[in-house]
């Protein structure tokens, strides 16, 4: 099922790119990943918070956007399919919703940019590092649910920037 | 100017529509993301707030220096790619156009709409943006402020110089650094990044 027409929703308006007519911008992994590093260098937890909540509140604004805007999405399939969409689309990666409840769930990303990039210019960590997916989980779940930010913890128990196999996400009320 | 900056707009737009089944869009030799311009505003400057008064110019030091050097390995990227050499490289016709091709793309990643005002080879580039994603998100995040905000485009600036003027590359990071003169953040009509030689290498 085409729930929404991807293509058609990134434009340029003017000199801004655009989807559903939110402005965004391209950049690289090399930006991304040096982002990431310097917050979790400079201020350890505090920056990896830090980068979860930015996401967090970014795609919850987001999402919220584009449900208002396709108003037939109405089932949880249907919003987490969209949700999964949205993050291949932009680049992020693959997303699997296993099990979604409103107080739990468990999600598994098969591949993303944020691995991608890591290990293109770091290599293995010995820690999980998928701090802008948890992010993006997180406000997923809390615009899906209609719960304010903040509401879910989300938790990397295997990663694959350390050599697992996949990234493993479990999601639990704060 | 040889260089059509439509033509490369044309190409990014056209490039990142293309999804691999990893949800990976690999183009100009790097791996691309689309993101909300708000991701990155609120990173940035929620990042220079927690650093708070004392680290202020260390935070503005380290965003600007992650741009430069992402700047750089990315333009480097782009220019030795595929894409480069089929859709930009015909337009170059000397040193100077390349600065104008790298400027097109950082159009056609919805940085902003920058113009190139001025290049002195080797010594001095002057780049306007009058819409700078940073600028606006400041602006609508935080209201005026009282010094320049545009770090993404001030490392950017640099990185554009240190490639066509720094030497081979790796080893021409932070040949050149920039400032920004004029900021909308602050009030100004727009964002003017001036690029010279460094004082001093930071990494040295
Ligand atoms: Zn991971
Ligand atoms: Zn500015």
């Amino acid at each position: 099922m085409t729930i929404f027409d991807w293509q058609s929703e990134l434009n340029r308006d003017g000199h801004r790119v655009v989807i559903s007519g939110q402005p965004i911008a391209m950049h690289c992994h090399h930006y991304n990943i040096n982002l990431q590093k310097t917050l979790e260098e400079t201020l350890g937890a505090e920056g990896v918070q830090l980068l979860y909540r930015s996401v967090e509140e970014t795609n919850y604004n987001g999402l919220q956007h584009l449900f208002n805007q396709y108003k037939k999405i109405r089932t949880l399939k249907s919003k987490l399919e969209m949700a999964a969409l949205l993050y291949q689309n932009c680049g992020m990666g693959i997303l699997h919703f296993k099990k979604v409840r409103p107080n739990s769930a468990y999600i598994v990303s098969t591949s993303n940019h944020h691995v991608t990039g890591w290990l293109a210019k770091h290599g293995r960590r010995n820690t999980p590092g998928c701090h802008f997916t948890r992010g993006w989980i997180a406000g997923t779940l809390e615009v899906i649910y209609e719960r304010p930010l903040g509401f879910y913890i989300v938790e990397e128990r295997r990663c694959k920037m350390q050599g697992d196999d996949t990234c493993v996400f479990h999601v639990k009320e704060r | 100017m040889a260089i059509d900056g439509t033509k490369i707009i044309h190409a990014v737009m056209e490039g990142s529509k293309i999804r691999e089944s990893k949800g990976i869009i690999p183009l100009f030799g790097v791996y691309l993301s689309l993101c909300a311009t708000q991701y990155y505003n609120k990173l940035s400057f929620d990042f220079e707030e927690k650093m708070g008064k004392k680290r202020e110019s260390e935070a503005r030091t380290l965003l600007i220096g992650a741009a430069q050097e992402c700047g750089y390995a990315t333009f480097q990227g782009i220019r030795d790619s595929w894409e480069w050499k089929q859709v930009v490289a015909p337009m170059i016709e000397n040193k100077e156009d390349q600065i104008l091709g790298f400027a097109a793309v950082a159009v056609a990643f919805g940085w902003g709409d920058l113009e190139v005002e001025e290049l002195i080879p080797g010594e001095k580039l002057i780049i306007r943006v009058s819409d700078s994603y940073e600028a606006r998100g400041y602006l609508e995040q935080h209201g005026l402020a009282k010094s320049e905000k545009c770090y993404m485009l001030r490392g950017v600036a640099g990185a554009f110089m240190d490639l066509i003027y720094g030497g081979d590359y790796p080893e021409g990071l932070y040949v050149f650094s920039a400032s920004e003169t004029l900021c909308r953040a602050k009030g100004d009509a727009y964002c003017e990044f001036i690029a010279r030689k460094s004082s001093h290498r930071s990494d040295a």
